[in-house]
């Protein structure tokens, strides 16, 4: 009995360094978390400033929209026929009579038709391109969609 | 540890578990009650904010592509109110620079700013120079008096500048009949605007948009407004609305339309009447189209056409058999129809005329003995198939479909193919006659009229075909009719001959009924003109109300046709017959 007990003493560990193991691992499993909590509000701040210069970037799109209209608009009132007609009175030109006209037959000339805008339908238009995943996905989001969905791609590729 | 200190223990520990299992109890009644539903909500709304997203109004060009109806941008002014320092120099700033209503502006932003009150509209579509003008103003007061807070100084602090885009009209009143306009809620009127407003104006769509930038979403794409290009082109067009204003001036007449269409497509080259709006200042429409004045005669305005409506008598009588070119007639001066006396337009009798002499005469005798031996029946049938009394369903707001009594209608007496044979007792508008003019100059094939060419919504550019709508003569009818009629301009060497070029057409000079019948002096002088005739490019329709130098179509209508073919050869690339005959034979 007496040995018995010599033998556990003097394998069992001193209760100083069971408390220190203790608090070693409580150290640890806070370094761990307080990583991970440093991982995503990084993240998170990350997709923030995305979601916010997003925003921002939308903001000037449409601005953007509405100078390009606004300057056609600007260039329609410059090439005016009105103003048109006066720059070429101012250039000294003349309206054309009928009888100062002389015609002659070009082989191969085709007469300009109506205007052509836009692409015909049925052609091929660029698409129009999205917003990654990557800039609005959380950190959680991505990884439940890696826990659930661990067969999509990590990196998603979006139409440029 | 002692008994007392382990019984002291799990009480606290008891405590403690029925606190915690009491918060958690509570978390659920609140998460789970009816207010938090109410609550989550509210506080959803707090956290972004709905906006509509409008599409800009698709554009309008000529057939060249030269813009005819764009935007521009425009502001709409604002105050913060919990900014406002100074409401007086606000409203002065804006009497000053934008002409606003003082009193009205200084009480909006007078208003004590509260949580319903935070925002005032001063004044709406603001030009840029306006706020360029208004933002200089406030710099200057900053440097003149600082900018720190201080309700005594003048200043313009709290105004805001929301930019929005406003229709705009490079060509001001250039084609203003066809377009129409669109008012500042974005609403179209007349002509094309009106005709294509839902298509133009494009579908809004409201969006979400969270404050937060975690939540952000990508914005649905707003496709803009779909674009038109139109038939016309916007020299001819000009060209033709110089000719109109001159021709109001040369015959004094009220009003002057002008109709240029192509015969074989059916687009309208140029639409010009009287008067015109400048599109940019819409608001002035009230003043200027008074007591009841059409916005576009072309398709509004229904009238008696008078003689230029024989081209159809006689186009249907020759096509039905019942004369030929060679046929012989006796004028006597006068001719019963239905118990009615017609007479000529000078109620002269012609003696012996063929049927080139009725036309080249505008014998009323004539031609409603012609009308008379084709029969009501078939009178009446060519008629319909040249779509007089029907709307043409050209794209543009407001067409009348004019009037055709027909046997068998209430008000139709035997007397009236007498007079509809020379254009009385029926009303149409300038856009049917083209319309049926064209089978004439077009083999026979009657062209619905169109003014729109092409569409382009989603990034891509729809034409539109060129549609027949029947054919009611032969071809060699109409090759007979056209022969006929540009050797009658020939014969009386009409002022409507154009040197170079062998057109044909006709006058037409019809008087205006009062509600005493024709009792009035005052009439619609008119001419309708086609041509080159060996490949015929233009038809012409014109129009003058109430001339007062002088009544006949032949002396204030046939001069402006004159005039507008000459434009319109140059304008159109047309040569000579002679030099189209020296081109082809050098090939």
């Amino acid at each position: 009995m007496y040995r018995v007990q010599n033998i556990t003493q003097a394998y069992s560990q001193a209760p100083w360094r069971k408390q220190l193991q203790w608090i070693g691992l409580f150290m640890l499993a806070l370094i761990i978390v307080a990583m991970v909590a440093g991982i995503y509000l990084s993240v998170s701040a990350q997709a923030s400033t995305a979601g916010r210069e997003i925003q921002i970037m939308y903001a000037e799109m449409e601005k953007i929209r509405r100078n390009v209209e606004d300057m056609e608009t600007q260039i329609a009132y410059l090439v005016s026929n009105s103003e048109m007609e006066k720059r070429a009175g101012e250039l000294g030109f003349l309206p054309v009579e009928s009888d100062e006209i002389f015609y002659i037959l070009v082989p191969g000339y085709i007469k300009p038709g109506q205007a052509n805008l836009a692409e015909p339908p049925g052609s091929t238009l660029p698409s129009i391109p999205t917003i990654s995943p990557e800039y609005t996905q959380s950190l959680v989001d991505w990884l439940s969609e890696r826990v659930f969905d661990p067969a999509s791609p990590l990196i998603q590729e979006v139409e440029p | 540890m002692n008994n007392q200190s382990s019984w002291r223990y799990t009480t606290l520990g008891i405590l403690l578990t029925a606190l915690a299992v009491f918060i958690v109890v509570q978390m659920l009644r609140i998460q789970l009650s009816p207010q938090a539903e109410a609550l989550r909500d509210k506080g959803e709304l707090y956290s972004g904010t709905w906006r509509t997203l409008t599409p800009a109004r698709g554009q309008i060009y000529d057939r060249r592509g030269n813009l005819l109806a764009g935007s521009s941008t425009v502001y709409e002014v604002g105050v913060i109110l919990a900014e406002v320092e100074n409401p007086s120099t606000i409203a002065l700033a804006m009497n000053a620079v934008v002409d606003a209503d003082y009193d009205g502006v200084f009480a909006a932003a007078s208003t004590e700013p509260s949580a319903e009150a935070v925002y005032a509209t001063l004044a709406r579509f603001v030009t840029g120079e306006q706020k360029q003008r208004l933002e200089q103003l406030s710099e200057e007061m900053n440097a003149a008096y600082g900018d720190r807070r201080d309700p005594s100084r003048p200043s313009l602090a709290g105004i805001t500048f929301d930019p929005r885009l406003q229709r705009s009209y490079p060509e001001k009143d250039l084609a203003s009949n066809i377009l129409g306009f669109v008012n500042w809620e974005g609403q179209g009127f007349f002509g094309v605007e009106e005709k294509f407003n839902d298509e133009l104006a494009g579908s809004p769509k409201r969006v979400w948009i969270p404050f937060d930038p975690n939540r952000v979403e990508e914005f649905p794409q707003v496709p803009q407004g779909t674009s038109l290009i139109l038939t016309i082109d916007r020299v001819i067009q000009a060209e033709v609305e110089q000719i109109v204003e001159n021709a109001i001036k040369e015959s004094g007449s009220e009003s002057v339309t002008i109709l240029v269409m192509d015969p074989k497509t059916g687009d309208i080259l140029a639409a010009a009447t009287s008067p015109r709006l400048d599109l940019n200042e819409f608001w002035r429409y009230g003043e200027i189209f008074v007591d009841s004045t059409p916005f576009n005669r072309v398709v509004s305005e229904t009238y008696e056409p008078g003689s230029v409506f024989k081209v159809l008598t006689m186009a249907a009588a020759i096509d039905g058999g019942a004369v030929k070119p060679k046929t012989s007639f006796l004028d006597t001066g006068s001719i019963e129809v239905g118990g009615t006396i017609i007479r000529n337009w000078n109620g002269g009798a012609w003696g012996p005329q063929d049927m080139l002499g009725c036309m080249q005469h505008s014998l009323n005798v004539c031609l409603a003995w012609v009308a008379t031996e084709l029969g009501a029946n078939k009178f009446y049938q060519y008629m319909q198939d040249f779509s007089v009394g029907h709307l043409t369903g050209v794209d543009m707001a407001g067409e009348s479909s004019g009037r055709l009594k027909l046997p068998g209608d209430e008000d139709w007496y035997e007397a009236d193919l007498g007079t509809n044979a020379f254009g009385q007792g029926v009303a149409v508008t300038p856009i049917q006659m083209v319309m049926a003019v064209s089978a004439l100059a077009n083999e026979g094939q009657m062209v619905f009229p169109r003014i729109v060419l092409s569409m382009i919504t989603d990034g891509r550019q729809y034409n539109t075909s060129p549609r027949i709508s029947g054919t009611p003569i032969s071809p060699k009818t109409a090759q007979r009719l056209t022969d006929m009629l540009a050797t009658s301009l020939e014969v009386e060497s009409s002022v409507a001959l154009v040197e170079g070029y062998r057109v044909a057409g006709k006058t037409g000079t019809a008087e205006i009924p009062t509600p005493f019948g024709y009792t009035s002096n005052q009439t619609n002088a008119s001419f309708v003109g086609w041509g080159p005739l060996d490949d015929p490019k233009f038809l012409v329709y014109v129009w003058l109300e109430k001339p007062t130098t002088s009544p006949w179509g032949s002396v204030v209508a046939a001069p402006v046709f004159r005039q507008v073919v000459e434009r319109l050869v140059v304008l159109m690339n047309i040569p000579t017959d002679q030099m189209k005959e020296q081109l082809l034979e050098g090939q």
